[in-house]
């Protein structure tokens, strides 16, 4: 903290933080001195001159924006003087400013012309000379339009997007009086700007404006205003949505508040339209003799709830299952597991976190006792160093990566390890490329090189992890095989880099690790994960502030869907199902007979699909999930959907799998609801209901609620998603001491235990949430993948998300500005393999693999190693899940997204 | 002829160079000195962005602002003519006429074999022995029309 110093202005005494900003400071105690250039978020600039003080015993007027406070500064903000140089300088911005005015965008340069009387021409001490300025207006944007007869030139713009989103995308051309904003060599569409829209919000004067909506939308005249939690990744950015007509018309992102800080990205804030979209599922619909037909809300009700009840009855309650959602409620995912431990008797609850984080969450629930990100997201900024491995998070957490961006630019050391180039190598001061499926040899080659180094925490060791010195020797004596020379050998990397990585690393003073989909998403996924953990144990990177290893999370809320017990093994809270003294509790809080509810874990995402296709599963209720797209080995998927009796499924669109329905039941958007979510770094923010659900649509929990009781269930009586939360507040220890007044402004991260508690902002800090507290070392081998490239299937695919399009593409592919960006599959190949293919890029081909084939673009690029090859899994014309393997992993039962062998052809 | 810097030529150039700031201008100067229509390029651009870790707008920002640099295609040979009142008083007008008359080149212009591009400059500080004009890099003083065909017959 900043000593506390007091200065005058106008002769009112104000306390400051001691180097704070003048203008800052006197705009906060209510001294309304004008500015355009300056903004917060931003380093001064000094640009307009409107925001000129006199400061005794500095000659002249200086321009407060660029002053830090010091200790008795005494400041004229006001008098004459000041205010007729303000006014001169405002009337010369006006000479060389286009006023026309479209009203769709808020201006902050009016207020200020009526402010200084210089609304009339002839008031104005200068003439105006903008229309003998040459204008450039750039149009080539989806998202955006730039006209530099509005421009002030006042650098914001410049500033938001490298400052603030780390990109430097924008700078200034030409030079003088016809100086204008440039994105690229004069076209935004062909620069490196993804459309973020930050330096739209941070434009003061209408010369950078939004597209969607301009034409109709008049700012002065939206009906409301509401902030929720952004619907799309799991940064949880705030985002403020206007509302005309009950339509969405514009997101911002909301200043001052955790995790984003009014930052957003290109889904965030131009991903909306599905909301709004005609697609939108608005009836019940039963389908009788292969036709969909609309029915009413009693009808659908009534029939599902007496064949589920049927099917309980004829095959026993372990023939139903279901799949709860990543992409609702907290309190939904509440009741949706409830529904299925009290209505269908049995555990067979999960969602698509097994296809994601299950691994990752395995591992470190199996190492530390908590399953989620250790650190906050601010963290990513001012840690000395990150290690990023298997996540492109760039595209796939895009605001998390912006302060990674603002760290590195601050002297952060960043390591990437990828097997494909991604943006983040950029900024990476070591990238190591290892083979695909590697990993767990690469990490044991790096442990060994610190152990030989003797760059291990040895106090840590002995006092944080169970078994000390004891538990290390046996990770040591398995690394000591994983040479420098080795690791190469198996993994492609060389030496050196592996010792420069071990190095930075290691030797950090805070170190993170940020894991993703590359790690997770493999047979020996929650290997891979171990191997990471006994990395940061042996160096101690974890257990104090600024270190630790974190899962960014890909959905909305796919953290509170677990934290909630959307779980085949655990109760809300992350108690597992088998604790009897837990279920005997939750029993009472549900008003059930402990009898009832099954003490034997249920079946998890892939295997729920097995036993379907084995026969045993019978129906299926599932809440806002799209399997046939998510799920691996889709022809298989498609089977076993096939052989259930009686499948429902609610969701807010039809879908590759509404398709192979008997109900289909209309709900929410999570624009329409109450509720809250919890994002990647543990943080419980709030939903707010910003437009009305289309048509029919309802709420998912009070379909679950309704089904339920035509089953004969009483599963509770709520008024609102507030009364949900205080229940499940009850159930889960973690969530105990938040309620929704805590959490109206900012949200609190969990562990919450009573009101008291602040929240948690870094795990493990007193010790880990195993039972003996300490943390545990798993030493594990490195093994070869069961399905290897052979003549028939020379190549491997790995897979992952584009920034523009979002899971399997169901909203993202509602809105025309994210298509404009990204609408078409391909895959990568190596040049080396495309001689061999005789391909050239854009040749159309054939990706075939044991399990199926797909028609996709080939797109040649040195991205992906020589014999690998990499697709995006959004499009459903090109479905990357045709390709991959059922074959899971053995502890996490997590699918191989990232390595299926194939075979590419030309069309 | 060639026409065009291709994209190896222009990274033999770039590798002269180690990616600091403080290279970037005199870097550019010998890739554009280097094009035989004597401008940056859209490859220049790519190219010298990548080198020196720079977006494409920033790259674009520097070479548009400083005159030295030509975004446009230019002559091999550039002849600034100084257009200060001292030179004009003994006699650029009629060296911008000769110009014109004798190779069909105005100011801003380059002739049809790609050979000159005609620019007016502020005052080249030869006063004392004007009209004075530059060629590239070299300045050519006290001129009139035999000079000027000399100047023009070498560089031919």
């Amino acid at each position: 903290m900043s000593k506390i110093i007091e200065i005058q202005i106008d002769s009112k005494v104000v306390k400051a933080a001691e180097g704070s900003n003048l203008l800052q400071v006197a705009r906060d105690n209510g001294f309304d001195i004008p500015g355009l250039c300056y903004h917060k978020k931003l380093t001064p600039t000094g640009a307009c001159r409107l925001c000129v003080v006199k400061i005794d015993n500095t000659p002249g007027l200086i321009m407060s924006c660029t002053v830090p406070v010091k200790e008795g500064m005494k400041i004229t903000a006001f008098d004459e003087e000041l205010e007729q140089n303000r006014r001169h300088t405002l009337s010369y911005l006006l000479a060389e400013h286009n006023e026309e005015f479209d009203d769709s965008y808020e201006d902050e340069i009016r207020p200020l012309i009526k402010r200084y009387n210089l609304e009339k021409p002839e008031n104005r001490p200068l003439k105006p000379i903008w229309q003998g300025i040459p204008r450039v207006v750039d149009n080539t944007s989806p998202v955006l339009t730039y006209d530099s007869s509005k421009c002030i030139r006042c650098f914001r713009c410049i500033k938001a997007c490298d400052e603030i989103q780390g990109k430097g995308v924008l700078s200034f051309a030409d030079r003088g009086i016809s100086k204008y904003i440039v994105a690229g060599f004069g076209e935004w569409f062909n620069s490196e700007c993804d459309g973020c829209g930050e330096c739209i919000q941070l434009c003061p004067t209408g010369a950078i404006v939004e597209k969607p909506f301009r034409e109709s939308l008049k700012i002065s005249e939206i009906d409301s205003k509401v902030i929720t939690t952004c619907p799309y990744c799991g940064v949880g950015c705030q985002t403020e949505i206007f509302v005309k007509n009950d339509t969405i018309v514009r997101v911002d992102g909301v200043d001052d508040v955790s995790p984003n800080d009014g930052r957003l990205c290109v889904k965030g804030r131009f991903g909306y339209q599905y909301a709004n979209s005609k697609k939108r599922l608005t009836h019940p619909m039963i389908k009788r003799n292969g036709v969909f037909e609309k029915v009413s809300w009693d009808e659908a009700l009534d029939f599902v709830s007496s064949k589920f009840s049927e099917i309980k009855q004829k095959y026993g309650s372990k023939s139903l299952a279901g799949y709860s959602s990543a992409k609702c409620s907290n309190e939904e995912n509440y009741i949706f597991q409830k529904f299925i431990r009290i209505a269908f008797g049995n555990n067979n609850v999960d969602y698509c976190t097994r296809l994601c984080h299950a691994s990752t969450v395995t591992a470190m629930l199996k190492s530390f006792g908590d399953g989620a990100g250790s650190n906050s997201i601010e963290d990513f900024e001012t840690t000395d160093c990150l290690l990023v491995t298997g996540n492109n998070i760039i595209d796939t957490h895009p605001i998390t990566a912006t302060y990674v961006k603002r760290g590195k630019a601050a002297g952060q050391k960043i390591i990437v390890i990828d097997p494909k180039w991604t943006p983040l190598v950029k900024y990476a001061d070591v990238w190591l490329q290892p083979k695909l499926a590697t990993d767990v040899a690469l990490l044991n080659g790096l442990i060994n090189i610190i152990i030989e180094n003797g760059w291990i925490d040895k106090n840590f060791i002995e006092n944080r992890v169970e078994g000390g010195m004891q538990a290390f020797e046996s990770l040591k004596e398995l690394a000591s095989k994983y040479t420098p020379e080795k690791t190469e050998e198996i993994t492609g990397v060389s030496k050196e880099k592996l010792y420069e990585a071990a190095k930075i690393y290691a030797t950090a003073k805070t170190a993170m690790i940020a894991t993703g989909m590359g790690m997770s998403q493999q047979t020996v996924g929650t290997n891979n994960v171990f191997s990471l953990i006994n990395m940061c144990l042996i160096t101690g990177q974890i257990g104090k502030e600024l270190c630790g290893l974190n899962p960014p999370r890909g959905q909305n809320n796919v953290q509170g869907a677990t934290d909630v017990g959307a779980s085949p093994v655990n109760y809300p809270g992350y108690i597992p199902v088998t604790n009897e003294d837990n279920r005997k509790k939750v029993a009472e809080i549900w008003k059930v007979p402990f009898e009832s509810l099954d003490p034997k874990p249920g079946l998890t995402t892939i295997e729920i699909m097995n036993a379907a296709y084995d026969g045993e599963i019978k129906a299926m209720y599932i809440m806002g999930e799209n399997p046939v797209v998510t799920d691996p080995d889709r022809h298989h998927t498609v089977e076993a959907i096939k052989k259930l009796d009686f499948l429902v499924v609610q969701d807010i669109f039809e879908t590759e799998t509404t398709e192979f329905a008997d109900v289909i039941l209309p709900a929410a958007s999570l624009y329409e609801k109450d509720g809250t979510v919890v994002n990647s770094d543990r943080r419980v923010l709030r939903l707010r209901k910003a437009i009305s659900a289309p048509g029919e649509a309802r709420q998912d929990w009070q379909i679950c609620v309704d089904i339920a009781e035509r089953m004969g269930f009483k599963i509770g009586s709520y008024n609102s998603p507030e009364d949900i939360f205080a229940e499940l507040a009850k159930a889960a220890p973690i969530f105990g001491g938040i309620t929704f007044a805590r959490i109206e402004k900012h949200g609190i991260q969990w562990p919450c235990y009573d009101e008291n508690h602040p929240g948690t902002s870094t795990l493990f800090l007193e010790k880990f949430n195993t039972e003996s507290g300490k943390a545990k070392i798993f030493p594990v081998d490195y093994k070869e993948q069961s399905e290897t490239p052979n003549t028939n299937y020379p190549l491997v695919m790995n897979s992952g998300r584009l920034l523009y399009q979002y899971h399997s593409a169901t909203m993202s592919r509602k809105s025309k500005v994210l298509n404009a960006y990204a609408n078409e599959a391909y895959i990568i190949i190596n040049p080396e393999d495309a001689v061999k293919l005789g391909l050239k890029d854009g040749d159309k081909v054939k990706v075939t693999s044991p399990r199926g084939s797909l028609e996709t673009t080939a797109k040649v690029s040195d991205e992906v190693l020589k014999g690998e090859t990499f697709m995006p899994w959004h499009f459903n014309e090109a479905p990357v899940n045709a390709l991959t393997r059922n074959e899971i992993d053995p502890m996490s039962k997590i699918g191989p997204f990232k390595y299926s062998v194939v075979r590419v052809e030309r069309v | 002829m060639q026409k065009e810097l291709n994209k190896e030529q222009i990274i033999s150039i770039l590798q002269k160079y180690s990616p600091t700031k403080d290279n970037i201008l005199k870097c550019l100067h010998e890739l554009q000195d280097a094009h035989p229509q004597n401008y940056i390029s859209k490859v220049i651009l790519e190219e010298t962005a990548k080198h020196f870790k720079l977006t494409k707008g920033q790259i674009f920002g520097i070479v548009s602002y400083y005159s030295m640099f030509s975004l446009k295609p230019r002559g091999r040979y550039l002849v600034r003519l100084c257009k200060s009142p001292v030179c004009n008083m003994l006699g650029a007008k009629s060296v911008t006429e000769y110009f014109d008359s004798k190779f069909n080149l105005k100011p801003g212009e380059t002739t049809t074999d790609g050979m000159f591009t005609l620019e007016l400059a502020e005052c080249l500080g030869r006063c004392g022995k004007g009209p004075s004009m530059m060629i590239n890099r070299e300045v050519v003083t006290e001129l009139d029309s035999k000079k000027i065909d000399e100047i023009i017959n070498t560089k031919k």
